[in-house]
């Protein structure tokens, strides 16, 4: 029996209170950047997005193992989850990372190995969701999205690691001794906001994956009439 | 003139700041919306 608690929007409230404040940080408070001026502040949304992307992935992946080495459906219901908010938070990631390109790099999209390796695993997630869709034998469908998880996975640190390991158009990560003491209110604030709301998302994602399996995996009203005639 | 510096750029930063609170608002109604049903 899934339950039904108010938790996830407790998590969801505290998440739009942090980003509320930190936003009006990053727009009103916080000092324009020296070189990029103004633009910088899309920052103060475009790098939480991907720390709590790649963290929601880690989640995905973490569930998957848990799947396969359980068999526990309660896995399966979080992978559901882990994957379309990964796909979700990729998707803004992507869009972000384009309305900041345009005025600092002069383009919107450019094939350099973050943006591809990026835009790669966004699409083998959506891939993954796309094949739940079609498998409808739950047990096959809750292994095969496991083990496409796993393998999917292997995309982040690439991702992670693409700024160093190729000449990338895209920065390389920065660290607190490398951003402004001024930059890192807005920052770490909007962190918490979007992981607390990919938390409450989380939960209620769960709770609605676990809704649809179990009636999917309740026994159907024919077999459960012949199950009763036997034992009668 | 050209300063290497970024100039203005106010209605890019309203765009991503714009998209990320629909997304997230866009997703939270679909989850809401979704789980209503289902709970039906």
């Amino acid at each position: 029996m899934v339950q039904r608690s108010r938790v996830p929007y407790l998590w969801l409230a505290l998440g739009v209170a942090c980003l509320l404040f930190g936003s009006y940080q990053g727009l009103f408070v916080a000092p324009a950047e020296q070189y990029m001026g103004d633009v910088q502040r899309i920052m103060y949304v475009h790098v939480p997005t991907a720390w709590n992307w790649m963290l929601a992935v880690i989640f995905s992946f973490i569930v998957a193992i848990g799947f396969l080495f359980t068999n526990d459906y309660k896995w399966d219901a979080r992978l559901e989850a882990g994957l379309e908010v990964s796909v979700l938070l990729a998707f803004l990631l992507c869009c972000q990372g384009s309305i900041w390109a345009k005025p600092t790099w002069g383009v919107w999209w450019d094939w350099d190995p973050r943006l591809t390796s990026t835009a790669v695993l966004l699409f083998s997630m959506l891939g993954i969701l796309a094949l739940r869709r079609f498998v409808e034998d739950a047990p096959r469908r809750a292994i095969w999205s496991a083990v496409a998880t796993i393998i999917a996975s292997v995309d982040l640190p690439i991702v992670y690691m693409s700024v160093k390991w190729w000449n990338s158009l895209h920065q390389q990560q920065s660290t607190p001794q490398t951003v402004a003491s001024a930059f890192h209110l807005p920052l770490r604030v909007n962190a918490l906001g979007i992981l607390f709301l990919m938390i409450g998302f989380l939960m209620l994602r769960t709770r609605l994956a676990a809704l649809r399996l179990e009636h999917e995996l309740a026994a159907p009203p024919l077999y459960a009439h012949e199950e009763a005639g036997e034992l009668a | 003139m050209n300063t290497g510096i970024v100039q203005g750029g106010w209605e890019f930063v309203v765009a991503a700041y714009a998209l990320t609170g629909t997304a997230f608002l866009v997703y939270g109604i679909s989850l809401w919306t979704r789980l209503r049903r289902e709970q039906k």
